[in-house]
């Protein structure tokens, strides 16, 4: 573990941490800059622990804790799964599962001018990204990358979306592909939106069901999709491919 | 108003649309067919709790049951008969839409349906909670708590209140004193309590109904209730006779509907009784290693 801070002998990084915990001690780490995420407070010179999770670092200096709950925390930056609540004249209200709900502003579209805005009837499920998310203001969603172009952001159309925990979607979304997906994807041809959220949508066209399940109409390749991910949350890599054969093998 | 917006529970458009296409090719988004139920495990309370009290979970479902007794004056008009009251409880903890404190609509009508089903098919002894006539007659409480709603409370609760009914024991009481009119209440220490006497056990099943009522589905999850156009809750006994049968709206084969209830319900009964018995089973082995 080449991870592991020099200047703290006992790490707790990738470790289970729980409220309380002191990680860090700043005393033995003079001219050394921190940053601090999301569930760590800083008492003094003792950095603690405020929610259980797993504590992550990420090079050089940045530490958080990372839990899965049902419940999201908007953060800048996340690609997340909203339903529209309500329309106003301003913003879109859209319920993406966190305390509050957020606001869409309905120029916040590729192009988006008065002229030209989109409807959305409520329940419309939309793919967005948040680009504020300060305490005591509704967040703030856009349909745009960076750059102002739609990318792959919007509605999304049909398909089926299944709630998840936010750590099960984070898992969906890590690096390399997490087994479950790999091996659905080699058999079965699919389209997936991951919100980290905990909001997953899944797609199959029914011209683009794969080799292996000819017979099968798409809602059968959503559903065997949609439950395969949701049962391996607590799998290992091993036992998420072993599952998804066998899921597999009572479709053929 | 925007508290409240956050606070119920919402669907996609995509989700309602999905859960019609695919049933209509008899598919069911938990993979289930449209007659499976979801598995059900009954547990039933260790320490504190010792008797009557249950947890039952049907797949997401988790209701708590609870069952109390005390000493009442009997109804006028009953004067041999003790009672059996239903209460339920709803936490926000269980769905966001349930409020804390009021009984909502549905809490009303799952507490009644239970009640249909128990007590106006007498499927509990009344007659012998009857202490002193008149006079002293024991009441039965049984509270059911919904601690996670996933759809079909109804028969979870059901299960919940039978099994934690079936392992209920009230203290033994015997009238002595002076002129032999005084009630004493033995302590479980100096004499066994008594479990109830139950004469059958009426076992909710109920189906969804979607589209024009051709299509039929058995135990709906949270998602399926919130699309499907009407529902029907048929309680039955152990000797197939209908107890109750409650239908809020929609078009369904009533019948074939019933046939199929009466499968399930011997399916669930047995899974209860067994539950019941490997729990009384655990009592009696831990009691003789206690000496």
């Amino acid at each position: 573990m080449d991870e592991r801070p020099l200047t703290s002998p006992t790490s707790f990084v990738d470790h289970i941490v729980v409220p309380g915990d002191v990680v860090l001690n700043l005393s033995s780490m003079a001219n050394h800059t921190i940053k601090l995420g999301g569930g760590l407070r800083q008492d003094c010179d003792a950095i603690s622990v405020m929610k259980a999770g797993k504590l992550r670092f990420s090079k050089p200096n940045k530490y958080w804790v990372e839990s899965s709950q049902k419940r999201y925390v908007p953060c800048v930056e996340d690609t997340i799964l909203g339903i529209v609540v309500d329309s106003k004249a301003d913003n879109f209200l859209v319920d993406i599962k966190g305390p509050a709900l957020a606001f869409l502003p309905v120029l916040a579209f590729e192009g988006g001018t008065r002229r030209n805005i989109p409807k959305f009837e409520t329940g419309t499920l939309l793919y967005v990204r948040v680009v504020k998310a300060n305490d005591g203001v509704n967040p703030e969603l856009t349909c745009t990358d960076a750059s102002g172009k739609a990318a792959e952001f919007g509605p999304l159309k049909e398909g089926y979306m299944f709630e998840s925990s936010t750590g099960l979607s984070r898992m969906l979304l890590s690096s390399p592909t997490c087994p479950v997906l790999e091996a659905l994807g080699k058999k079965l041809s699919f389209e997936i939106a991951v919100g980290l959220n905990g909001r997953v949508w899944v797609w199959a066209d029914l011209s683009s069901v794969g080799r292996f399940s000819v017979n099968a109409a798409s809602p059968s390749t959503v559903i065997l999709v949609g439950n395969a991910i949701m049962s391996s949350e607590s799998l290992s890599g091993v036992q998420q491919r072993i599952m998804v054969e066998k899921l597999l093998q009572r479709i053929q | 108003m925007e508290q409240r917006l956050a606070n119920t529970w919402r669907m996609s458009v995509n989700e309602k649309k999905f859960i019609e296409t695919a049933l209509l090719a008899d598919l069911r988004v938990d993979g289930r067919r449209p007659f499976d139920y979801r598995r059900l495990t009954i547990k039933f309370g260790r320490q504190v709790l010792e008797d009557g009290s249950s947890e039952v979970q049907l797949g997401q479902t988790h209701v708590m049951g609870f069952v109390t007794s005390q000493l009442v004056q009997p109804y006028r008009d009953r004067p041999n008969e003790g009672s059996l009251s239903i209460y339920t409880e709803f936490s926000p903890m269980a769905d966001p839409s349930f409020e804390a404190g009021r009984p909502g609509e549905f809490a009303v009508e799952l507490g009644r349906i239970i009640d249909r089903g128990l007590r106006e098919s007498r499927a509990v002894d009344t007659e012998s909670l009857c202490v002193l006539a008149g006079k002293l007659v024991w009441s039965i409480r049984v509270d059911l708590h919904i601690l996670d709603n996933g759809g079909n409370l109804v028969d979870a609760a059901n299960v919940a209140a039978l099994a934690s009914l079936l392992t209920f024991r009230r203290p033994e009481c015997t009238l002595g004193g002076e002129n032999g009119q005084e009630v004493i209440v033995h302590p479980p220490e100096v004499k066994e309590p008594l479990p109830l006497i139950i004469h059958h056990l009426p076992v909710a099943v109920t189906f969804a109904f979607f589209g024009d009522g051709n299509i039929v589905v058995i135990d709906p999850t949270q998602n399926e209730e919130a699309v499907m156009g009407g529902r029907m809750t048929a309680t039955l006994n152990t000797n197939g006779d209908v107890c109750a049968v409650q239908k809020a709206g929609g078009e369904g084969v009533i019948m074939q509907c019933l046939r199929i209830a009466s499968v399930k319900a011997t399916d669930i009964r047995s899974k209860i009784n067994s539950a019941v018995e490997a729990h009384n089973m655990e009592k009696a082995l831990r009691k003789i290693k206690r000496h």
